[in-house]
């Protein structure tokens, strides 16, 4: 227990991370059921408003800030110094600090739970002046702002430690331009983060002293600005968008790559796409902001739509990887396969949303909630899952059953596209996004009633993976280094890894020093 | 059905035609996209193909990916100025004027400079009158924190922020009654801060200004 809290070792911190963001997964889940439970009929009473509201803005908040992006970051701890062949990472202490401030923040934030007039209930986005009251919304709100300020503060500083480790602690002769996917995705992630999070800690900051201290910045009856706060969010929160993709980008291009038996298609292309994802993120924040008739549309239209572009070449790389490969089709290749098909409507629905005149239609819809759960559920998530299955030996030395993982893996796709297909067409329809209730109008019962009995096949595909967790771990059958014929370094070390890594490097001539260093012939040295 | 939904106004007509023209592209890219990788995990699968090729990557096909999206975009983009640009229009002499505040969780419209007002209730929703084929301009205000003014069948929506009023214009092209809502979060009741719309013929318009709201179309 002591070794689990003074711990500075990276793989033990990738290993916090992972066991604090599946914590934060299963309770964000949960909220997610309630929400579909009562969203299952029209004018349901299951939940009233106030326990609605919470409900909403704690599995958002959570799903965002305490599961997606500290995951990604968290495995990047883990698996960046081995990917490098360095020791550890650049600032270990710095680390540890990272992972508690992280966890902290969590836990400060669901307190919420207990606080007088309950949890924050304002939306993940928080916007002022609607979270500026503070009658009878006391000590949840203010948990809810100290507890992302954390997790802000935490992400920013590993940042810094995973650019510093993989700028500075590569081993010799792995070059910037050999080192995996994964890892550039990760530098081009910490970029991002350090340009976006300071705004938001600037915005929390300023919110809590409007709410305490008389600030007055968002209170427009004192010369204050609503808007600016949606400024200061969205400059942050729309990096934050890619933040919670490009690590799981990077995960998927090095499952594509093993599982095809083929050298990863276009690196250079994937690793320029990437920085032309980070740079124009910075440029798109007002397109959340098209109705409020305050900002220039056509300019954030045009660099929103752009983005395509760069995304674009990631599909094409990944079906450039899998072309003429020798696809075996295991689990977590399968949950990569899932994230493809999921995360391409994703992408398709937000060039939708990048166009003012369907946004003003479609903003604040479900039509929009549809869209975001493809990119950052059906995408992400699917690649969290992925990573999950794939890393598993290296990280914790069982192998995850085949059989419950492709079990899992149906039930997941499945369950998720159930849910979420029907949501595009609700907000179609006109069913607003964070609504406790809805009329019988239309078509909204039966498409809710879908969607709700989907999310329970994506919550049984959820649960196998816990199961399959413990049946493997009982079963404990011995794990190769190399289980899955992995290219990049950490399979060269055992499963799991010693002390400081590597007990010898192997010389690294190549993109793909695992796969030299189990053919001689194509080791130069 | 509901995707084929005849839009109601004249703006409303224009998101329309810019819709479906990427509802096509969508449907273009993501048919395509599906097709190439169903393909691969067909044709390449280890069981009918056991040894894998080894070319890490082609320039030329790279850089038409670059070029076919990107002149694909850049067409979107001309498609969503094509209809953004009269939608975002306020026109300098409107047919009539309707003050719309936000407040939670209701609406209280106002005619005829403030003549006559109707307020509403989470449990009352008000109703707004609008004259056929004319053009109105609603000015949005909100009375505490943000709400948008939407209505689905107008396929439009605009924000209600504190301390501005946002103008724009509505041309209803033909008569019903339509569901509204507010569509930003706006604390405990979002859910039932409806409205209903009413378009009505000019004539009835007329005389329900003229009589201080007394005669309701």
């Amino acid at each position: 227990m002591i070794d689990w809290l003074t711990a500075t070792d990276h793989k033990r911190i990738g290993k916090l991370y992972i066991f604090a963001t599946l914590t934060f997964f299963v309770i964000a889940s949960v909220l997610a059921l309630v929400i579909r439970a009562q969203l299952a009929r029209p004018l349901n009473t299951l939940v009233g408003p106030e326990a609605y509201n919470q409900i909403f803005t704690l599995h958002g908040t959570a799903m965002i800030f305490f599961v997606i992006a500290p995951f990604g970051l968290g495995l990047a701890n883990f698996l960046v110094p081995l990917q490098i062949g360095a020791p550890d990472m650049a600032f270990p202490r710095l680390n540890a600090t990272s992972f508690w401030l992280f966890a902290l923040g969590g836990i400060v934030m669901f307190c919420g739970l207990a606080a007088y007039g309950g949890a924050a209930a304002n939306g993940w986005t928080s916007y002022a002046p609607l979270s500026e009251i503070v009658e009878g919304t006391g000590g949840g709100t203010d948990l809810w702002i100290l507890g992302i300020l954390l997790a802000s503060i935490s992400t920013i500083l590993t940042a810094i430690n995973l650019t510093t480790t993989i700028f500075l602690f590569r081993a010799p002769g792995m070059t910037m331009w050999r080192i995996p996917i994964f890892s550039w995705e990760i530098v081009a992630t910490s970029v991002l983060i350090l340009m976006a999070f300071p705004s938001l800690a600037a915005v929390l900051l300023l919110l809590l002293v409007d709410r305490h201290l008389g600030g007055h910045f968002f209170d427009a009856a004192a010369g204050g600005n609503p808007i600016l706060y949606q400024h200061l969010f969205w400059f942050f929160g729309h990096p934050e968008v890619y933040v919670m993709i490009l690590p799981y980008f990077g995960i998927i291009t090095e499952i594509v790559a093993t599982f095809s038996r083929k050298p990863v298609y276009g690196y250079v292309g994937l690793v320029i796409a990437a920085f032309a994802i980070a740079g124009l993120s910075i440029g798109v924040w007002a397109h959340h902001m098209f109705t409020t008739g305050a900002v220039n549309n056509p300019f954030f239209s045009a660099v929103s739509l752009l983005i395509a572009v760069p995304t674009g070449v990631k599909f094409v790389n990944w079906i450039g990887t899998m072309w003429k490969g020798s696809l075996e089709l295991s689990t977590p290749m399968l949950f990569a396969i899932g994230f493809m098909l999921n995360f391409l409507i994703g992408g398709i629905t937000g060039v939708i949303l990048a166009s003012p005149p369907l946004d003003y239609d479609l903003h604040d819809s479900y039509f929009v909630v549809h869209h975001f759960h493809y990119t950052l559920g059906g995408g992400s998530m699917f690649a969290l899952f992925a990573a999950l299955f794939f890393w598993f030996p290296k990280i914790y030395g069982v192998r995850l059953n085949e059989r419950l993982g492709r079990w899992c893996f149906g039930l997941m796709y499945v369950g998720f596209n159930v849910t979420f297909l029907p949501m595009a067409l609700m907000g179609i329809e006109g069913m607003p996004r964070r609504v406790y209730t809805y009329p019988d109008v239309g078509h909204l019962a039966l498409l809710n009633g879908v969607a709700s009995a989907g999310s329970v096949v994506l919550a049984a595909g959820v649960a196998l993976f816990f199961v399959n967790i413990l049946v493997s771990a009982l079963a404990r059958a011995p794990v190769p280094d190399n289980p899955w014929n992995g290219y990049s370094l950490e399979w060269v070390t055992a499963s799991p890894p010693p002390e400081y890594n590597f007990v010898t490097l192997p010389a690294i001539s190549s993109r793909r020093p695992a796969w030299d260093a189990m053919q001689p012939q194509g080791d130069v040295s | 059905m509901w995707w084929i939904a005849q839009p109601v106004t004249h703006q409303g007509l224009l998101e329309r035609e810019a819709w479906y023209l990427f509802l096509a592209a969508a449907a273009l890219v993501g048919v395509y996209v599906y097709v190439c990788i169903f393909w691969c995990l067909f044709a390449y699968n280890r069981r009918r193909r056991p040894a894998a090729a080894s070319f890490t990557g082609n320039p030329p096909i790279e850089i038409a990916y670059v070029a076919i999206p990107l002149a694909l975009v850049i067409w979107l983009f001309a498609v969503t100025l094509r209809a953004e640009v009269p939608m975002d229009r306020v026109a300098r002499n409107p047919d009539g004027i309707v003050g719309v505040a936000a407040f939670r969780w209701s609406w209280r419209f106002a005619y005829a400079e403030g003549r006559i007002v109707t307020v509403g209730t989470p449990f009352a929703p008000p109703t707004l009158y609008l004259p056929v084929n004319r053009t109105t301009e609603i000015d949005l205000t909100t009375d505490d924190v943000n709400h948008s003014f939407w209505v689905p069948a107008f396929l439009f929506k605009r924000d209600a922020i504190p301390g501005m009023t946002n103008r724009f214009d509505i041309t209803p092209t033909r008569t019903g009654t339509f569901l509204g809502r507010c569509a930003q979060f706006c604390g405990l009741e979002h859910a039932l801060m409806t409205f209903r719309v009413r378009v009505v013929s000019a004539s009835a318009f007329d005389a329900f200004v003229k009589t201080n709201g007394q005669a309701t179309p």
